[in-house]
């Protein structure tokens, strides 16, 4: 069908080829001669077993060969023989699956080091050859090496990290030459990074007195750079260029150092804050890498959980949370002195310490130093300063800095005040402090029974006058009127005692000034009697408009027991006195009548009065409650089994609950009166009547859980949020 | 900034001072007396009367409650009150009136009115609502049968027919009923 044209063109094209095979030459020599030279370019090229000596290189010329077919026949050979280097593989892995030595690993590299260079084409071939053949020669490798590889050359560059002197410079010459250099690059640097974990969590764990970064700095620079210098810097020529080239590693595994630091310490925050302050080091290594590692959620949520876990539960002493909230306090201020670590670890803390009811008085407590000599929340250092609310808005403020970006809404810049102020400010109001500081204050103060009451009322005035500067003169004042009832009564005392000298010392006390003190209505007998009301009518000449109400259950007294045999000292409470008054009276005393005789006491006071004198072998107890002196001293007998068990002592409210509860009593007479008289009501009504109330400021819900109080005891009822009194 | 907030503090410290000074003397006196009592009588426990004020806003209307005294013959009954209190007070006598209708010699039945020397011509500033309610409930059992406000019931006091009498007028009140009418 084709054409005469088509024919000629073809034959034209034919000879056109033929003649540039030819080359001109006559007949097909020229063409005999290409072929021979291809045949021995290709068996040339050909890989050969390692093991096989290279062929004697003939004298031939490759540019007559025709270089692109050539190549993809001779990248081809390499794919069909590639199986040889798969045996090879196969066979050291098997003996390092065995051994577990990674010299093997090694070996197996420098093998696969000579198949590349035995097969590797001539340099005279050109870049590109040899580059399609590099390229070829490690796809083909990294696309059959097996699993079991990694790891051991994973274990093969930390055997050498561990050994840098045994390890063969060839080592990362060959990984460069096998392109593994590249390929595993992040298993390299993961076997560095391994390395400074472990470091770090060998060396460094517990070990918070000394900043350690700077050293650890130094350790990596010595160890973990030069052992990855020549992988990482291959081919710098000089100093300058492989730093540069490091620059970037570095950097990389700075970080990796920094944030394997700040996670040991975040896992050991807490007892970093326990160990504080011989844990600054720590603290400050903490800062440093928080500068570079965003770990601060990780470090609030760690801290927030630890403490929870290990400091805010019923069985933490209250004293020990708050040493342990003021040393975080001091803590988080160095790693971060805006405080917003602090805001979000510290809520937590502050609301369980609300919830706890002797936190007022352990601080109170601390205040005024009643415990010297132990650890005091409160450095001698710090200087008072008045409790003032911070200029929240740091208006006035020139070094404000912005805050940091997980602040949060509600963060509250907390101006570093001191930990007093931190304390106080747990509470909304200071008002519970100073009632509570009243309230040790008069403790203390009636705990004084030396007769001259002058160096300890000074020591206490002391104290009043640093709290003075903290919580202001006007809430003291009440303070002040306790001291100086003290100095008076020493003053009243001492003018009674010259007109007419008694035993008895009073402490006289301003009845509206002192917090209210327990009262008891015992009356003491006998001669007891007479010395008070003795004193009772010199002190009405002395102070004619006033009336002395006594507190005998408050004093102490000195006592000495004259028996027919024996006289007995003894330094006890009222109640006992009271009663071994009245055996002066008669020698047998039944409970009741011992009772009966000095007014409304506890049976369980009375009978803790009574066994102290038993204790003392001044009284038997002959039968159940009826108790003997022993004018002759006795041999102790097998003690009668006690009636009552020793009753376990109530646990006194303090004294901010006390008046809470006084309080509370007096709003429910309101809330009585007005149900009463105007019948039900609902809550926001009742909370609108109780402003005829004096001082009332409980908010609805404290009224709503008070009426619920109400409610459980029987008092009131309530039904469709409408109260009912319960009338009796 | 600086200069609205000057004005803004300025403005609320004068008014007040004005109010006070507008405002009758008395009046605040008054209220503070009666805040006074208030306070006295839910302190005091004197079994069976009590009374309180009928809104926070006024203290000078009050509701009260007296029951009988135990072993009178109005033992166990509980009879509404209500008092009024004039801006004279206390110099001059509060206005009381029994809302809960009683049988009773020195009362009137039917507008609750009660004829007691102290309520009348022996006021004196020395009473409070206290004393007040006390005297009301020893009136309960020893009635002033020499000036009768309800003539049949001084007659037949210290007959049985009184009880019978008391308890036909006698209207036990529930709270929700009697706040209806004062609302």
């Amino acid at each position: 069908m084709a054409t005469a044209a088509l024919r000629s063109q073809v034959q034209a094209k034919w000879n056109e080829g033929f003649a540039r095979l030819n080359r001109n030459d006559p007949g097909i020599t020229g063409l005999m001669t290409y072929t021979e030279a291809w045949n021995m370019a290709t068996e040339f090229l050909r890989p050969r077993h390692v093991s096989t000596p290279n062929p004697i290189q003939g004298a031939f010329a490759y540019p007559v060969v025709r270089l692109p077919i050539m190549l993809e026949v001779f990248l081809d050979s390499i794919a069909d023989n590639f199986h040889l280097i798969v045996s090879d593989i196969e066979q050291y892995l098997a003996q390092y699956q065995e051994s577990g030595n990674t010299q093997v690993i090694l070996q197996l590299v420098f093998r696969l080091v000579e198949w590349f260079r035995k097969w590797a084409p001539i340099d005279e071939l050109g870049p590109t050859i040899r580059s399609a053949y590099t390229l070829t020669f490690q796809t083909r490798l990294f696309s059959v090496l097996p699993p079991q590889f990694l790891p051991g050359f994973k274990a093969l560059c930390a055997a050498s990290l561990e050994e840098p002197q045994s390890t063969p410079a060839k080592m990362w010459e060959s990984f460069e030459v096998l392109g593994m250099s590249d390929r595993y690059e992040g298993i390299v640097a993961g076997v560095g990074y391994e390395r400074i974990e472990r470091y770090i969590r060998e060396e460094y764990a517990g070990k918070w007195d000394v900043q350690v970064l700077a050293a650890l700095r130094t350790w990596m620079s010595k160890h973990i750079v030069a052992w990855m210098l020549p992988l990482y810097a291959r081919g710098a020529t000089n100093a300058e260029d492989a730093k540069g080239m490091l620059a970037n590693v570095g950097a990389r595994f700075d970080f990796h150092l920094n944030k394997t630091l700040c996670e040991l310490r975040t896992s050991e925050i807490f007892d970093i804050i326990i160990d504080y302050p011989e844990s600054e080091g720590a603290l400050k290594d903490l800062k440093e890498c928080m500068q570079r590692v965003d770990q601060r959620a990780a470090l609030i949520q760690a801290l927030r959980r630890a403490n929870k876990k290990r400091l805010l539960h019923p069985g933490a002493d209250t004293k020990l949370i708050l040493s342990q909230y003021v040393a975080t306090i001091k803590c988080l201020r160095i790693i971060d002195p805006l405080g917003v670590l602090l805001y979000k670890v510290a809520d937590p803390i502050r609301r369980y310490l609300r919830e706890r009811p002797d936190t007022i008085r352990s601080i109170v407590a601390n205040l005024v130093g009643e415990d010297d000599g132990g650890d005091s929340l409160v450095d001698e250092n710090d200087t008072p300063v008045p409790l003032a609310p911070p200029d929240a808005d740091g208006f006035n403020d020139p070094n404000w800095e912005p805050e940091p970006v997980d602040a949060g809404p509600e963060f509250r810049a907390n101006k570093p005040s001191d930990v007093i102020s931190t304390l106080v400010s747990i509470y909304d109001s200071k008002d519970l402090f100073v009632r509570e500081v009243q309230v040790l204050l008069a403790q203390r103060l009636l705990a004084i029974t030396d007769e001259d009451n002058t160096p300890k009322v000074d020591k206490e005035r002391r104290t009043i006058e640093i709290l003075k500067i903290r919580f202001g003169e006007a809430a003291m004042q009440v303070c002040e009127v306790m001291l100086k009832d003290m100095a008076d009564s020493r003053r009243i005392d001492n003018s009674v005692q010259d007109k007419n000298r008694t035993v008895v010392h009073p402490t006289i006390i301003s009845r509206h000034f002192w917090p209210a003190l327990d009262s008891s209505d015992i009356t003491m007998p006998g001669q007891f009697q007479a010395l008070q009301q003795a004193y009772a009518k010199e002190f009405s000449t002395f102070k004619p408009d006033k009336r002395l109400r006594w507190l005998p259950h408050l004093g102490k007294i000195s006592l000495t027991l004259e028996l027919q045999d024996r006289t007995i000292q003894a330094d006890v409470p009222p109640l006992e006195a009271a009663f071994i008054e009245l055996f002066s009276q008669k020698n047998i005393w039944t409970m009741d009548e011992l009772i009966a005789g000095v007014g409304p006491v506890d049976r369980t006071a009375a009978l803790k009065a009574l066994i102290t004198w038993i204790d003392l072998g001044v009284l038997k107890e002959d039968q159940e409650n009826v108790f003997r002196l022993l004018e002759l001293k006795e041999e102790p007998g097998p003690a009668p089994a006690r009636s009552i068990a020793m009753a376990v002592e109530e646990p006194t409210l303090t004294a901010a609950e006390q008046q809470h509860m006084e309080q509370m009593r007096v709003y429910w007479k309101f809330v009585d009166g007005m149900l009463k008289n105007l019948g039900p009501m609902s809550l926001d009504r009742i909370q609108g009547m109780l402003k005829l109330a004096p001082n009332y400021d409980q908010s609805l819900e404290q009224l709503g859980v008070f009426m619920d109080a109400a409610r459980v005891r029987g008092m009131v009822t309530v039904k469709d949020g409408i109260w009912t009194i319960v009338s009796e | 900034m600086s200069t609205q907030g000057q004005v803004s503090l300025a403005a609320p410290a004068a008014r007040p001072k004005q109010f006070s000074q507008d405002a009758p003397n008395a009046s605040g006196s008054v209220t503070k007396r009666l805040t006074n009592e208030l306070m006295t009588l839910m302190m005091s426990s004197s079994p069976g009367i009590s009374a309180f004020p009928k809104s926070d806003g006024n203290l000078f209307e009050w509701v009260g409650t007296i029951e009988g005294a135990p072993e009178t013959i109005y033992s166990g009954l509980k009879f509404r009150i209500s008092i009024t209190f004039g801006p004279n007070y206390p110099y001059g006598a509060p206005q009381i009136r029994f809302e809960t209708p009683i049988f009773h010699p020195n009362v009137d039945i039917s507008s609750g009115q009660i004829c007691l020397d102290i309520l009348q011509d022996k006021w004196s500033a020395v009473y409070s609502v206290h004393t007040i309610l006390l005297s009301l409930q020893s009136l309960l059992g020893e009635p002033n049968n020499a000036s009768p406000l309800n003539a049949d019931a001084a007659a037949i006091w210290d007959t049985p027919e009184f009880k019978i009498q008391l308890m036909k007028h006698y209207r036990p009140f529930t709270g929700t009923g009697l706040l209806s009418r004062f609302l």
